[in-house]
């Protein structure tokens, strides 16, 4: 794994704890999570209908699709309430001098 | 205890009851009994995803076969006539007799037919499963039939329409009421769905009703009550409906507006439950019967039945929930909007959000939102979680956009 797959997203202030920020990298979104124990990054598009979970509610570790309440575990992708059935894909992040970096395959 | 578990009805309550009971109770018998050949699935895409070609049949099944066989859950294409409760036993056209130690009705429910006094009822056309769905998508596919005139202006005539305009039809919607999707949408919302309709070129007619339909060389002809005429190529019809409960009406299962059920999913009949669109249920929240046709509560409230039926004793609690896509809107209602004191707007601009709560004694009883694609949706779910634990909220930061709501859940 080479270093240069890892992206910078911002700083470690522009996320409030229990929230999310969208963050777009070339024709990808992805959403990346402030939680109580650190950040997190998974996919930034539902895996039920194209709709952005950006506008999702994060709770508990959840992140609850805004259009049709599918929730997926953020840590670890999995779909845990219908209509979402297909996990939703998690990326690596690390935080380096108060940045946040996510490493996209 | 092993016991035989026949589920009537195959649609969505249904199946969630049984993966739960399943989940309970490794032991059991568990059947579904469905009258349509195909394993259950998801009927929101038929009006929209599905006719606009983005959604085919594959990518409605709830669960593929597979999983039904893993989790030893037998599915049956049957017709049931006939219930006989004093000897657990239903019967079905084919004179099959199928015996039931503990029986979970979700037999969903039924459109209602508009009633003309000709020959034109197979003329209208009805939206509900997938076979209709295949039938209006095959027609409309026909250039010629470009007007195109939907009776209701309710939550499926609506999410047609929206779809018939993406496919380059002249669509009309006919209501009889005074404004769109009236039994359960407040007007302020209604209002603003209405004027996007209008703005992608569907005519709209409130306050109207047939007085009569005719057919000229292929050509209906809608004559209203203030005598003008619609002519129109193909007619759909989305005007309500009714709980599938003719099988039990003649028998001692307790019926009103559905089947009367209990918070635990439990019948008037001792070992008979019922849950999803055909249930009138007892929401201890709100301390009121309810009939619900939506997929959350489809959803939550077979899962709910499968816990009672596995003897895990479990109150059903869900704040209603339901949605509508139509153009790139999102519609989302939570909780009840008809009975408060007070009215609360969040947001007036429809590319942010706007939210409407209904609030009584301080607390939100419902709200109901409108929005490109998901922006009311965080909102939407933080106001059920108020609702659900009656929590009395700072108005101010309510109707206060740049104000997380976020803040007022108390921990």
């Amino acid at each position: 794994m080479s270093e240069e797959n890892w992206i910078e997203v911002g700083s470690t202030d522009s996320i409030e704890e229990e929230d999310l920020i969208r963050f777009d990298h070339q024709d990808k979104t992805f959403c990346v999570y402030r939680l109580a124990d650190g950040f997190y990054a998974t996919d930034g598009i539902c895996t039920h209908e194209a709709v952005h979970l950006e506008d999702g509610l994060v709770m508990d570790d959840e992140i609850e699709c805004p259009m049709h309440q599918g929730i997926f575990n953020i840590k670890s992708g999995e779909a845990l309430s219908p209509p979402a059935c297909e996990d939703l894909k998690t990326y690596p992040v690390k935080v380096d001098n108060d940045k946040i970096f996510i490493k996209i395959d | 205890m092993k016991n035989n578990i026949i589920i009537l009805g195959g649609g969505q309550a249904g199946i969630y009851a049984a993966r739960e009971i399943r989940k309970n109770d490794s032991e059991s018998n568990i059947k579904i009994l469905g009258e349509e050949n195909l394993l259950p699935y998801e009927r929101p895409p038929l009006s929209k995803d599905f006719l606009l070609d983005k959604k085919n049949e594959e990518d409605l099944y709830f669960h593929s076969s597979h999983v039904l066989k893993n989790e030893n859950i037998d599915f049956e294409n049957i017709s049931i006539n006939k219930v006989d409760f004093e000897n657990k036993k239903l019967v079905a056209k084919n004179d099959n007799v199928y015996s039931y130690d503990i029986l979970l009705i979700s037999t969903g429910s039924e459109n209602k037919k508009l009633s003309l006094d000709n020959n034109l009822n197979n003329d209208i056309y009805y939206l509900r499963n997938l076979e209709e769905a295949k039938i209006i998508k095959e027609i409309v596919a026909n250039k010629n039939k470009n007007k195109i005139t939907i009776i209701g202006g309710g939550f499926i005539g609506l999410e047609i329409a929206s779809s018939l305009s993406q496919l380059q039809k002249k669509v009309t919607v006919i209501e009889i009421g005074n404004q769109l999707m009236g039994r359960i949408i407040p007007k302020q919302i209604a209002d603003l769905v209405q004027n996007t309709h209008i703005e992608q070129g569907n005519e709209i007619i409130l306050n109207k009703q047939i007085d009569k339909i005719t057919k000229k060389n292929g050509i209906y002809e809608i004559l209203l009550n203030d005598n003008s005429l619609i002519e129109t190529d193909f007619v759909i019809a989305g005007i309500g409906s009714n709980p599938s409960v003719k099988l039990f009406e003649n028998t001692n299962l307790k019926l009103d507006n559905g089947i009367v059920t209990n918070q635990f999913c439990e019948t008037s009949i001792k070992d008979v439950y019922a849950a999803g669109d055909v249930s009138n249920f007892y929401h201890p929240l709100y301390e009121r019967y309810m009939r619900l046709e939506s997929y959350q509560h489809a959803q939550n409230h077979g899962i709910c039945a499968g816990k009672n039926i596995a003897g895990v004793k479990t109150e059903y609690t869900s704040i209603p929930w339901m949605w509508s896509d139509q153009f790139n809107l999102n519609l989302q209602l939570t909780g009840i909007c008809d009975d408060y004191d007070e009215i609360i707007e969040r947001g007036n601009e429809i590319n942010n959000g706007v939210i409407y709560f209904f609030l009584k004694d301080k607390i939100i009883r419902g709200a109901c939102g409108l929005g490109i694609a998901g922006k009311i949706g965080r909102d939407i779910r933080i106001t059920s979680k108020l609702t659900e634990k009656n929590t009395i909220v700072d108005k101010q930061i309510l109707s206060d956009q740049n104000q997380k709501l976020n803040k007022l859940i108390q921990k």
